[in-house]
């Protein structure tokens, strides 16, 4: 249970929101580099933390990522002509570069120096690891650039894909960490879907479904570590990580990549759930290559040219009642990333968190909102930079682990919770 | 014409969400299991609750009986009860210990939890200034008898847990 002002609090993170100030302290996902292939290529809308921007790459290859509307009259620049090291609205030419500053007014005689009067507000866009980042705050803060492991393997290494979700970014990022859910929603997919079939782990994800929880805050977020039983008295940890505000890391199985999500806020209703699947040490083979692009694992399937799961709300998720009936799904929704979109979709655009019941399982998910909560209130109160801006935070591996039953998963998983380069994951 | 899924989550959908109350009050006993965290749990009691029995395991003694039924605990009123009758009237148990802290009691309580099906979620408290070492021997302690442990820097955690769980 959260009450109604704390709720607006985390879920709200528009400009001038105290979650909206949290969000701006961090680099965050904001384009697949994909989307900008290459320069004077077409413009792309972007919608983040409820602001309307256009993001482009000039001429020389540089990228911009710049309020969305023109300066004079209030035109779309996504309608712009991207050439010559600018954006130029299509209305009446009025051209911008990567920076927001206007450079160009066809109208007003250039002697005026008039466009030097005009300037978009804009926000740095960087490309690193196939992914274009944005820092959204205020300048003089900006933060070293991210050091997620799975931005800096080798290209051939990782694979990240994003989608969009239908609701706040708070219940996407709470399933994250809500390790509970696994034994139950997704357990038809652990021994069939190919990134995840064939870990032993799998067995004991299935041979035991109340599994027992550990909390432990760690210097970015959490280390949330679900424990269940295996051979002789030991136990099988899953440790997932939590990095604030939107960082989640869920725990690997066998020789699978490493895989994990950012739940970016679009708007107070919608956000970008980025998915990523990496492998410290080795390339991903072709064949995870093409279950990742067809939607296996924590990746979905769009619609063509979209970022819009092909099973989405306007067609019931595509719920196979047959399949539900006879256990090869337990939802009756096809794929995990799909399964855990379709029922927080379910919740409503942003829930209402003062009608739940949460129970001693959802530690994790408490935890969670008492950081954030705590975090707005010491950046607001104090100006404290908040947990996972610093790149040492974002150093973090999740891990999957078989350790005796007298020994934290906090001491005997220390060494598989840090990333370093070419050392193989945890992973059972 | 919108599916039904498009429909039902709208925002506008959500204003007809039923407003009845979805449950009832759940019993909560809170146990300091030693006296640094009896501190916490005193300061907790005088907060306003549901229905919750803050308790404290006596000084000097232990309810980590092997006959868990014959156990004792102490109101903070210094008023004796027995574990399993507490235990028996709750619908969830938190027990709270102090890093580096005496958590022995656990054993005695867990084990009555367990035998009468009640949830146990372990608290270990003040864990940002104790030593790993110390943390590890609590957690040793409460681990065995704890559906959930959480390790928490801030004692301002056990507030916001208790109130998620509407206690």
């Amino acid at each position: 249970m959260l009450r109604k002002e704390q709720n607006d609090l985390l879920t709200q993170t528009g400009p001038g929101t105290p979650g909206g100030r949290l969000f701006r302290c961090y680099w965050m996902p904001a384009l697949l580099a994909g989307e900008l292939p290459e320069n004077d290529c077409p413009p792309v809308r972007v919608k983040i933390l409820s602001e309307r921007l256009i993001a482009f790459r000039d001429s020389n290859g540089r990228y911009g990522l710049i309020d969305e509307f023109c300066a004079h009259r209030g035109v779309s620049l996504w309608f712009g002509r991207n050439e010559e090291c600018g954006l130029r609205c299509a209305y009446h030419g009025w051209k911008y570069d990567v920076s927001g500053q206007c450079i160009e007014i066809p109208s007003e005689p250039e002697a005026s120096g008039f466009f030097n009067k005009i300037k978009l507000k804009s926000y740095p866009l960087v490309a690193r690891g196939g992914v274009l980042w944005t820092y959204m705050g205020d300048p003089a803060a900006q933060p070293p650039l991210p050091e997620w492991e799975f931005i800096t393997v080798p290209p051939a290494q990782t694979y990240t894909s994003k989608r969009l979700q239908e609701n706040n970014w708070l219940q996407a990022m709470e399933g994250g960490i809500d390790s509970s859910h696994v034994s139950f929603l997704h357990r038809g997919d652990l021994n069939s879907d190919p990134l995840f079939k064939g870990a032993k782990g799998n067995q004991y994800n299935l041979s035991d479904a109340r599994p027992v929880f550990e909390v432990v805050e760690s210097p970015g977020g959490l280390y949330i570590g679900a424990r269940r039983n295996a051979e002789d008295g030991k136990y099988y940890w899953r440790i997932t990580q939590w990095v604030m505000p939107a960082f989640t890391m869920i725990a690997p199985r066998g020789n699978h990549p490493v895989h994990g999500h950012f739940w970016i806020p679009i708007d107070d209703e919608t956000c970008w759930a980025w998915s990523f699947d990496y492998h410290p040490v080795r390339q991903l083979t072709a064949a995870e290559l093409s279950a990742m692009r067809d939607g296996k694992g924590i990746h979905v399937r769009c619609e063509p040219g979209t970022y819009r799961p092909a099973a989405n709300k306007d067609n019931d998720y595509l719920i196979n009642r047959a399949a539900q009936k006879a256990g090869r799904t337990f939802s009756g929704v096809e794929g995990i990333g799909m399964q855990d979109a379709s029922l927080q979709e379910s919740m409503g655009p942003n829930v209402d968190r003062t009608k739940e019941n949460l129970v001693s399982t959802d530690n994790g998910i408490i935890m969670a909102r008492h950081r954030l909560l705590r975090a707005v209130k010491a950046l607001l109160d104090k100006g404290v930079t908040p947990p996972g801006v610093d790149v040492e935070h974002q150093k973090v591996r999740s891990a999957a682990i078989v350790l005796p039953p007298d020994q934290p998963f906090k001491d005997g998983a220390r060494e598989a919770m840090i990333a370093r380069p070419s050392v193989a994951p945890a992973s059972v | 014409m919108l599916s039904e899924s498009a429909r039902m989550t709208t925002a506008a959908e959500s204003r007809f969400r039923v407003q009845a109350p979805n449950s009832t009050t759940r019993a909560t006993a809170i146990i300091a299991l030693d006296a640094p965290s009896e501190t916490l749990v005193r300061r907790l009691s005088e907060g306003r609750w549901n229905h919750a029995t803050f308790l404290r395991v006596p000084a000097g003694d232990s309810p980590g009986d092997p006959q868990p039924d014959e156990g004792w605990l102490t109101t903070l009123g210094d008023r004796r009860t027995r574990v399993r009758d507490e235990v028996n009237a709750a619908d969830q148990v938190i027990m709270v210990a102090a890093a580096g802290g005496h958590a022995d009691a656990a054993a005695a309580i867990g084990r009555t939890c367990s035998l009468k099906r009640v949830t146990t979620t372990s608290l270990i408290v003040g864990a940002a200034q104790a030593s790993d070492r110390d943390v590890s021997k609590t957690l040793a302690q409460l681990r065995p008898w704890s559906l959930m442990v959480v390790i928490a820097n801030s004692d301002d955690y056990v507030i916001d847990m208790m109130t998620a769980l509407r206690v």
